[in-house]
């Protein structure tokens, strides 16, 4: 019902601006930010746990990153691509076996007690070490933090952590949550992860089951005169059609993470009043990656992944399934990213002939029917593209005399069947690249991962120098020296193969004119809106 | 000669063979007409019907052949809606008969069976099965048939109840033939007219509740359907709404003429049978 309430109230907010429009002469649209007001944005899924400092994902961070701050936000244009949130500075020791962040003075929590390094320092050591899906790769070797006073905390590492990847988890990963909130009980029980308080600017205020979350204005935030808005809603739409719909209809004013379907974003450019955002995730891409099982003996031969990665034309995949919002990727890391990407690897130009010249060279001739083998393959069913390239993928490999039987599993089911059972040959993934290949990169490649981790080298893929290569890295502190180190490692995995990086993307926004401020940080979508406006 | 007058004298009738003769031909003449996988990728994406020749309907998201799709799409539809109808009603037939004929607990036993799977919606029981079992054809048909043969078998028991005290039932007793030989040989045949007549009535489901399952991604991911069209079209509905339509007015005039000439049938078995 409250989504009736919400759409009236637009709808007469609308009208009564139209009134004073017609009432008034116009002189001219100054885009003047206002002061106050409700923003409604469509979300898509209802995340059961909204604590970003235990579930690192897109999906929470969408709705707590207003809430719940982070020591550095991502920035296009700040020194090392950062922005100050709850840490001023952060500086790391040339041993790096220390970090030292001096903290944001005069912050308050929600619920009004002072913010301070204790909480940093629980929150570091009793969550994302122990707890966060990401934290516990990159944490994994830290082991004290010393609150010299209530605006420092130095980390104190047991091994050399590079200090470039500190940084770059900072965004994603460094989600401060009160200490006295989470220190009597089981943390992962406590109520605070469904109604989460933090020190952004906006307080958790309601969250309906099936309709809507609402956060509210926190009117001591530490930044001055922010935030803008009133209040935000995320009206939850499940259905990706009806994201569109409810835009012109003006029910909400913003549809991020590609809520439009990409085929719909042609025409819903040209409504008026409707504006069309691909800026705002570049620190959030996805990879479209044919995950392969190195255990079939066909695939375990470099020549058959090799005829695989020609089989696939990379450009029509982009501008099909795609429609032309992504780009093809030539190795583990994006070409967007500017510390690590190096187009410097072996590609694998789209060429039947070759693939098929490939396989006839592995051993595996054609039969009388055509076909040199038969795979099963595992669309992951999380986005529409995946499962489109699946169904792509399966007319490529028939080209080149694979015959792949595509199998359709829904998300717990795929989860199982790639990474715990290992029933596939091969599987389509959406992997994350964060920003750092050390934060979920590296663990697609690295042998030695244990059944059932999500998202890493289920594949039975094991090549010594690549693991050799990812541990030195790992422990490498020098910046360029290490920068250097992932580029070996781009190429080796472009050589050797042991899963096909084929193109690359991120999501796509749709906004009424009236909203302001939009993808002004690499995670937008997922920062702290703070700044963001709606225009009178 | 005379039944298939009587057959095609209602305009219904007519109709309904019609349709279904156009869609045995589609689904025959598919290999030939468009030889090799139908979902191969033939021409640009998402061209609209009526532009291209070589392509008259157009191309779905990924630049297959929607013609190509729809032709291979009637066949899984066809096999589907008779493979369950024919499951459905041997198990119908089987059950309804043991029941009727042997009675006391065996059908006390098997008729409350029947019960409870009537009390499950057919389509809720389909979409477990299949969830749990995993999409492919077979499956697919087995789980249709699940929730189609109590009809069948309540109908059979109901007609094998009277038929079994006719006189030459008794004959059959006394000459010493086995009861199951009795009840599969000389009661079964004839109680299956009214069984028959469910048919078309479980076809037309069959292929509706096939649709709907492929809709929902539980089909066989590696053949075309009619309602794994749909589903795929429904992302592009604003845009190209003619990838849902064409299947979506195939699977009607499917399901209609399956209807329509089920009732001619039923018609013409109700005239010769007050004629005779």
């Amino acid at each position: 019902m409250s989504g009736f309430t919400i759409s009236r109230r637009t709808m007469l907010a609308g009208s009564a601006a139209l009134l004073a429009s017609t009432a008034m002469p116009v002189i001219g649209w100054a885009q003047t930010p206002k002061k106050g007001g409700r923003l409604v944005v469509a979300a898509d899924s209802e995340p059961r746990n909204l604590n970003p400092a235990i579930v690192a994902s897109n999906g929470v961070f969408f709705i707590s990153s207003k809430v719940v701050e982070t020591l550095a936000e991502a920035s296009f244009d700040g020194k090392d691509g950062l922005q100050p949130r709850l840490a001023l500075s952060w500086e790391g020791a040339a041993d790096g076996l220390s970090v030292t962040f001096k903290l944001r003075d005069g912050v308050i929590w929600h619920d009004g007690k002072p913010f301070t390094s204790a909480d940093v320092a629980f929150s570091a050591l009793q969550i994302w070490k122990p707890l966060q899906n990401l934290g516990r790769t990159v944490f994994k070797d830290l082991a004290a933090i010393d609150t010299p006073d209530d605006l420092t905390a130095v980390f104190k590492f047991a091994k050399p952590t590079p200090f470039q990847l500190i940084r770059n988890a900072l965004p994603a990963l460094s989600s401060v949550v009160p200490k006295h909130v989470y220190e009597t009980g089981k943390i992962e029980e406590n109520p605070a992860n469904n109604a989460p308080v933090g020190t952004g600017p906006f307080k958790f205020a309601e969250y309906k089951a099936g309709q809507y979350y609402r956060l509210a204005k926190n009117t001591d935030y530490w930044g001055k005169d922010e935030p803008w808005l009133d209040e935000i809603v995320y009206q939850v739409l499940p259905d990706r059609t009806s994201a569109a719909a409810a835009l012109e209809a003006e029910e909400i004013q913003l549809a991020a993470f590609s809520a439009v379907p990409l085929a719909d974003l042609d025409r819903i450019s040209k409504v008026p009043g409707l504006k069309v955002i691909t800026k705002g995730y570049e620190g959030l891409t996805y990879q479209l990656v044919v995950e392969i099982n190195h255990r079939r003996k066909e695939l375990a031969d470099v020549k058959v992944r090799q005829a695989i990665a020609h089989a696939i034309d990379k450009d029509f995949v982009v501008k099909t399934v795609f429609l032309g919002y992504a780009a093809t990727a030539t190795g583990p890391v994006p070409k967007n990213d500017p510390q690590f990407y190096t187009a410097d690897v072996p590609t694998y130009a789209f060429d039947v002939t070759k693939a098929n010249a490939l396989l006839d060279e592995a051993g595996y001739k054609k039969g009388p029917d055509g076909n040199r083998f038969s795979l099963k393959l595992l669309p992951a069913p999380y986005f529409n593209e995946t499962k489109q390239f699946g169904d792509y993928l399966r007319q490529a490999l028939a080209a080149v005399g694979i015959d792949a039987e595509l199998v359709n599993n829904d998300s717990p089911a795929h989860i199982k069947a790639v990474y715990t059972d290992h029933a596939f040959d091969l599987a389509v993934g959406p992997p994350v690249f964060r920003g750092d290949p050390a934060i979920s990169t590296t663990i697609l490649v690295q042998s030695g991962i244990p059944d059932g981790v999500p998202f890493s080298n289920q594949g039975g893929y094991k090549n010594e120098e690549l693991d050799a290569l990812i541990a030195k890295a790992s422990e490498t502190l020098d910046t360029a020296a290490r920068t250097e180190l992932y580029k070996e490692f781009q190429k080796k995995v472009a050589a050797d193969l042991p899963l096909i990086n084929v193109a690359e993307w991120s999501f796509i926004s749709v906004a009424r004119d009236t909203v302001g401020n939009i993808a002004n940080n690499p995670r937008w979508a997922v920062s702290n809106w703070a700044d963001t406006y709606l225009e009178s | 000669m005379s039944v298939l007058r009587r057959f095609l004298r209602t305009p219904e009738a007519i109709a309904g063979a019609i349709i279904l003769a156009a869609l045995f031909a589609m689904a025959l003449s598919a290999s030939l007409l468009f030889p090799g996988d139908p979902q191969a990728i033939a021409g640009p994406a998402l061209l609209p019907p009526f532009q291209d020749w070589s392509l008259p309907l157009g191309t779905d998201r990924l630049g297959r052949d929607v013609l190509a799709e729809l032709f291979h799409g009637s066949r899984t539809s066809l096999a589907v809606g008779l493979a369950a109808a024919t499951a459905a009603l041997v198990i119908g037939a089987i059950v309804g008969t043991l029941a009727g004929f042997a009675g006391g607990l065996v059908d006390e036993v098997l008729m409350r069976i029947t019960d409870a799977f009537q009390t499950v919606p057919g389509f809720l029981l389909a979409l477990a099965f299949v969830s749990v079992v995993g999409p492919s054809l077979g499956v697919v048909v087995m789980a249709i048939a699940l929730g189609a043969w109590t009809g069948p078998a309540r109908v059979a028991r109901a007609e094998v109840l009277s038929i079994r005290e006719r006189d030459y039932v008794a004959g059959a007793r006394v000459i010493g033939m086995h009861p199951l030989e009795i009840a599969f040989r000389e009661v079964l045949p004839n109680a299956l007219p009214p069984v028959l007549a469910l048919s078309s009535v479980i076809v037309a489901a069959a292929i509706l509740t096939e649709a709907a399952l492929s809709f929902l991604g539980l089909g066989d991911p590696n053949r075309v359907t009619w309602g794994g069209m749909i589903a795929e079209g429904r992302t592009v509905l604003r845009t190209a709404p003619f990838l849902s339509i064409i299947p979506g007015v195939a699977l009607v005039l499917t399901v209609l003429g399956v209807y329509l000439a089920g009732e001619g049938v039923v018609e013409t078995t109700a005239v010769r049978r007050s004629l005779s």
